[in-house]
């Protein structure tokens, strides 16, 4: 029965997305540019240089187009669907996540499970297409492969609770939209989506290691890449489950914390 | 002139109202600076690292981003509320300004204030400053004239495409989704020589979405740039010019689009 409930709750969004082909449309018609935008600048970019910040240009597009792809795991418009915690706060409907039989923790953690999964087919697909078309490297051994999959999985992991936390503010705040945005440009910032992190000065990168958010993406994809090599990645993949754990723990707590804070029509 | 004072009042009560959360209001400010700084961290990492970009040194390349960024900062305040219209059709806002004495896109313009374009704003003056003052050009009238003009029409420019999306969004409210990645593209795309790109996207960027016309083809006249852009140089030069004869375009296909508005319930 649990695991029915489960599957149900985990479904919503890509059913969602399944019954909408125009937006299914518009997101492979932004897949298809923004791939070939983005490795049409870093060519471009590489076209007078050699290799730089320890990048040669296969390794630079690479990273830049699986960035690309890996946003396609947490890009959902929730927003459309009205299910985003911040919309549920605004509306006073998020009461109904404490009246249901599936405590909001799990329901959360479904959806977002049944998101990432659905993300990950978009992604994975157009990483096949990029591979036969030539636009990235294929990883350089099996071992790179395994090890870059099982950092991609512990990636996605703090990633999940990194953007728990950011939903778990609005239950502190009345108004924080731009609370929420400085928190996603910081994420997207330091874990490399807007450029790989290998072209910051020294201090930029030193600061990012402190910070959990470089697990997320940084590090797979500097797996993958060979930025990383294997005989580091094991202190890399320790670092993204530390960050896993803490935050996991973490989110725990302010969930107890939040269940304290729910109000609904005015009190 | 009734207008304008209806407007302007409005305009200052939006304003005490964003001021009623502080806290929401100071993190407005900074994370319109922020966006823009993102910009600027970009351009600087790309600049030290892949010197000479397409032919442009690099005091010549930030006039790119400065004036993109300057356009978008008076786009923000003035034209902005523009983008994320498909917001407000999502919740029925729209049939309560069709009910209202005013022009509906008045009405939408003066929906809140943008704290974020005081944060905006004030990156982009910073970095206009910083590239006048390493700009090796000679900053004659004719040359600042047009600078002006470029950043007017850089600001219709952006505002026309955005109005475009929030046509589509009259009749598809799921187009607001184009309207995210109209304005990640011109954060991306929108202030670096296009140049860099193969002819085929350059082209895509210049003639399926006008990005060039907003900053770096103004950028290449004043630069002395304008004849290797892949395109006519009074094309070019003209730039401004698209930009004012794109938002008048865009605000009839605006008036169109809403006779034939039909709301949710037809």
């Amino acid at each position: 029965m649990a695991v029915l409930h489960a599957w149900r709750a985990a479904r919503v969004t890509p059913l969602g997305e399944l019954h909408a082909p125009p937006r299914m449309t518009a997101v492979l018609i932004r897949l298809i540019v923004q791939v070939i935008l983005v490795a049409s600048l870093w060519h471009g970019l590489y076209a007078h240089t050699g290799t730089t910040a320890g990048l040669a240009e296969g390794q630079a597009v690479t990273y830049a187009v699986l960035a690309v792809l890996a946003s396609r795991l947490r890009e959902l418009d929730q927003y459309a669907g009205r299910d985003t915690v911040l919309q549920h706060m605004h509306f006073g409907t998020i009461v109904y996540w404490y009246l249901r039989p599936l405590p909001p923790q799990r329901y959360h953690a479904l959806r977002a499970l049944g998101e990432q999964l659905y993300g990950f087919a978009w992604a994975l697909g157009g990483y096949l297409v990029c591979l036969a078309a030539g636009v990235v490297d294929a990883p350089r051994s099996p071992a790179v492969a395994g090890v870059f999959a099982l950092s991609l999985l512990l990636g996605q992991w703090v990633l999940y609770h990194v953007m728990l936390t950011l939903d778990q503010l609005c239950f502190w705040t009345v108004r924080n939209n731009a609370a929420m945005l400085i928190l996603i440009f910081a994420q997207n910032l330091l874990s490399g989506v807007y450029a790989p992190l290998w072209f910051f000065p020294d201090w930029f990168i030193t600061l990012s290691g402190f910070l959990p958010f470089q697990a997320t993406l940084s590090v797979p994809l500097s797996i993958y890449i060979g930025r990383i090599p294997l005989s580091d990645a094991g202190g890399q993949l320790a670092i993204q489950a530390f960050w896993g754990v803490a935050l996991t723990l973490f989110t725990r707590f302010l969930w107890r914390r939040a269940a304290r804070r729910v109000i609904s029509q005015g009190g | 002139m009734n207008g304008m004072r209806i407007a302007w009042r409005i305009t200052r009560l939006n304003f005490r109202a964003q001021l009623e959360y502080r806290t929401e209001f100071l993190l407005m400010i900074a994370i319109g600076a922020i966006w823009q700084v993102s910009v600027i961290v970009f351009a600087t990492v790309l600049l030290t690292r892949f010197t000479g970009m397409g032919g442009w040194d690099s005091s010549e390349v930030l006039l790119i981003p400065a004036t993109r960024m300057l356009a978008h900062g008076l786009f923000v305040l003035v034209l902005g509320r523009v983008h994320g219209a498909g917001r407000q059709i999502q919740e029925g806002r729209i049939d309560i300004y069709l009910t209202r004495p005013m022009p509906v896109h008045r009405q939408l313009q003066l929906a809140f204030f943008p704290t974020n374009a005081i944060g905006d704003l004030t990156v982009a003056v910073g970095l206009m400053v910083g590239a006048l003052s390493r700009s090796r050009l000679d900053w004659t009238p004719g040359r600042i004239s047009y600078l002006i003009a470029a950043l007017i029409g850089g600001m219709l420019l952006e505002a026309a495409l955005f109005t475009a999306v929030a046509c589509a969004a009259l009749r598809f409210p799921a187009a607001d989704y184009w309207g995210r990645w109209l304005e990640e593209l011109l954060g991306t795309f929108g202030s670096y020589p296009l140049n860099v790109l193969p002819r085929a996207v350059g082209g895509l960027l210049t003639y399926g979405l006008p990005l060039a016309f907003v900053a770096y083809f103004p950028a290449a006249v004043l630069t002395g740039h304008g004849h290797d852009t892949g395109v006519p140089y009074w094309l070019a030069a003209a730039s401004p010019l698209l930009g004012v004869v794109a938002y008048l375009g865009s605000r009839l296909l605006w008036r169109w689009s809403l006779r034939h508005y039909a709301g949710v319930n037809g």
